[in-house]
């Protein structure tokens, strides 16, 4: 590359200002998360040296323990439900059928609503005494459910809403399908394969990069989920919606900073973890 | 023979069926939520508590407006504008600098910069709240525009980076020699010929950090006490709070919160979505 000598410290004055804000809000945060998670910490005396106490202490903490499987569970239903939709969805629609625009618009819209306003959309959805949908169940004869308030369904509601807005990822497959070379479907269509056929025999395997991307970012949606507990249950009933970032939340409002910051190191482990196993595994493939 | 072809015709009409069913269902699923809330805003809410499904029978506008005032979402709206445009435009200058530093000159620490930015990338940022509040007592940032615009454009630092190296790593530079040949000083190739011929990346980097600051709620919602201060995202969650039983007004509210998302998503489709997939799909 060309560039003459004079030139070059201009270009590390060029990176600086990144540099330092990268430090600032990523670097020294993590570092401080990392080293204040071994530290009993209030608000109101000085930090206290304790070791792993804080993680022994988060393992035997009920609330925690059910917001870490909350997140799991999340996880993993987005991982088995909403990307095998989205993926089927994404072959349907790449075929051009008609009215393919129309339906990939209307997919993506949740998209670029925020996370709070439709959480405050499915409050009235959900609402005891006049949502949408005990209207329905009433409709039909039945008697109305407190589905934000009741231990059984409250984590199943609050997870489920999200589950079919599947425009995200459908949109990530599509662009990579229409990135397939169109000689492997002619070869096809020679040898007389079915749509279904070459879906699954062609495009499936082909798209597996952009499949593993969403696996990952269903992982770590999973992971971080907050806004839609916050707003809806708070993490109530009975700590039945708890998730770990707003577990982290409570305790930072508690003052109780040292097992905030360790459940901090736990989330940022298992985010990091997610992303390289599956970028790992897609490397390993190619 | 003749029964097998029948079989699997038969196979594929009921298959073509499922799949319009889907389709049709998928796409009832997403918007009849947002026009249930959007007709219930229109009603009153002796009209509301009747039937949940009923339509107005006098479209009550004005619930807009008195939503809009009450929940003084005018000023909300002005102070999402300025963070996230104070936030992306900052970002955008940064990410522009250091793309183009790291794009043109090898550096020995180039690896631990391209691991520096999978590691930003990577990173569940919600886990730094304490950190990040701290700071800002500290800073005396709390509760201000710049601290969290400066945030804002902060955290998106890596994603931006990534998306726009990846343009100017695609730009000849032999278009830059030639230019420096004529005279062209550094900084005049910059301003005048990388940017201007690198311009999509900056547009889609800029459309990621615009959606994700205009929706962002976890900071904002923690560094922001005034209430002249809100994003309209925090306002969302302040008058889910304050109109508890005028439900009609509630509703009202949470259209107009929706609004100019959707207004941008319906100008500008093509860009949002592949603004938004470009990012994923690179990070």
């Amino acid at each position: 590359m060309y560039l003459r000598k004079e030139d070059r410290w201009k270009l590390l004055v060029f990176l600086l200002p990144a540099v330092v804000l990268f430090i600032a809000y990523f670097l020294y945060p993590l570092i401080y998360v990392i080293v204040m998670s071994f530290y009993k910490w209030d608000a109101f005396h000085p930090p206290e040296y304790r070791g792993f106490a804080n993680y022994a202490a988060l393992f035997k903490d009920l609330t925690f323990r059910r917001a870490l499987g909350n997140n799991l569970t999340w996880a993993g239903v987005d991982m088995a439900i909403k990307v095998p939709l989205a993926m089927m969805m994404a072959l349907i629609l790449s075929k051009k059928i008609r009215g393919w625009k129309f339906f990939r618009t209307v997919y993506f819209l949740p998209q670029v609503i925020s996370g709070i306003a439709m959480a405050a959309m499915w409050s009235a959805v959900y609402n005891l005494d006049y949502g949408l949908l005990n209207g329905v169940v009433k409709l039909f004869g039945g008697q109305p459910v407190n589905w934000l308030g009741n231990v059984k369904v409250a984590f199943i509601c609050v997870i489920a809403y999200g589950l079919l807005y599947i425009g995200y990822f459908m949109v990530i497959m599509m662009a990579e399908i229409t990135g397939i070379d169109t000689t492997y479907y002619e070869a096809a269509a020679i040898d007389g394969a079915t749509n279904l056929q070459t879906d699954i025999h062609i495009t499936i395997p082909m798209i597996r990069s952009s499949l593993a991307t969403c696996i990952t970012l269903a992982a770590v949606f999973g992971l971080r989920a907050f806004e839609q507990v916050y707003l809806l249950t708070e993490g109530g009933p009975a700590n039945r919606t708890m998730t770990m970032v707003l577990f982290i939340y409570k305790k930072m409002n508690a003052n109780v900073y040292g097992t905030a910051n360790a459940a901090a190191v736990l989330l940022i482990i298992m985010g990091i973890l997610v992303m390289s196993l599956v970028r790992k595994i897609v490397a390993g493939k190619d | 023979m003749q029964n097998m072809i029948q079989s699997r015709d038969v196979g594929s009409v009921i298959l073509r069926v499922l799949k319009w069913v889907l389709l049709i269902a998928l796409a009832i699923y997403t918007i009849f939520p947002l026009l249930w809330l959007f007709v219930t805003a229109l009603k009153t809410n002796a009209e509301y508590f009747q039937s949940p499904f009923s339509f107005p029978k006098t479209p009550q506008w004005h619930n807009f407006a008195d939503a809009f005032v009450s929940a003084g979402m005018g000023r909300q709206i002005i102070n999402s504008i300025v963070v996230a445009f104070g936030a992306v435009i900052i970002n955008l200058l940064l990410s522009g600098m250091a793309a183009y530093a790291i794009s043109r000159y090898r550096f020995r620490a180039r690896e631990a910069i391209f691991m520096a930015i999978s590691l930003g990338v990577m990173i569940p940022l919600n886990a730094f709240m304490i950190p990040y509040y701290r700071m800002y007592s500290t800073l005396h940032l709390l509760d201000s525009h710049i601290g969290l615009i400066l945030l804002y454009a902060s955290i998106n630092l890596p994603m931006s980076i990534f998306i726009i190296r990846g343009f100017m790593d695609t730009f000849p530079t032999e278009l830059e020699e030639a230019a420096n040949i004529d005279g062209l000083g550094f900084f005049g190739r910059f301003f005048h010929m990388v940017l201007p011929l690198t311009k999509n990346g900056f547009v889609t980097a800029g459309t990621f950090a615009f959606i994700t600051c205009w929706n962002e709620f976890v900071y904002a919602n923690l560094m922001l006490n005034t209430a002249a201060k809100r994003t309209i995202q925090t306002g969302v969650r302040w008058f889910t709070n304050e109109f508890t039983t005028d439900y009609v007004r509630l509703y009202a509210a949470i259209c107009v919160a929706i609004a100019p998302s959707l207004a941008i998503y319906f100008l500008f489709q093509e860009q949002v979505i592949s603004g938004l997939t470009v990012g994923a799909v690179k990070g």
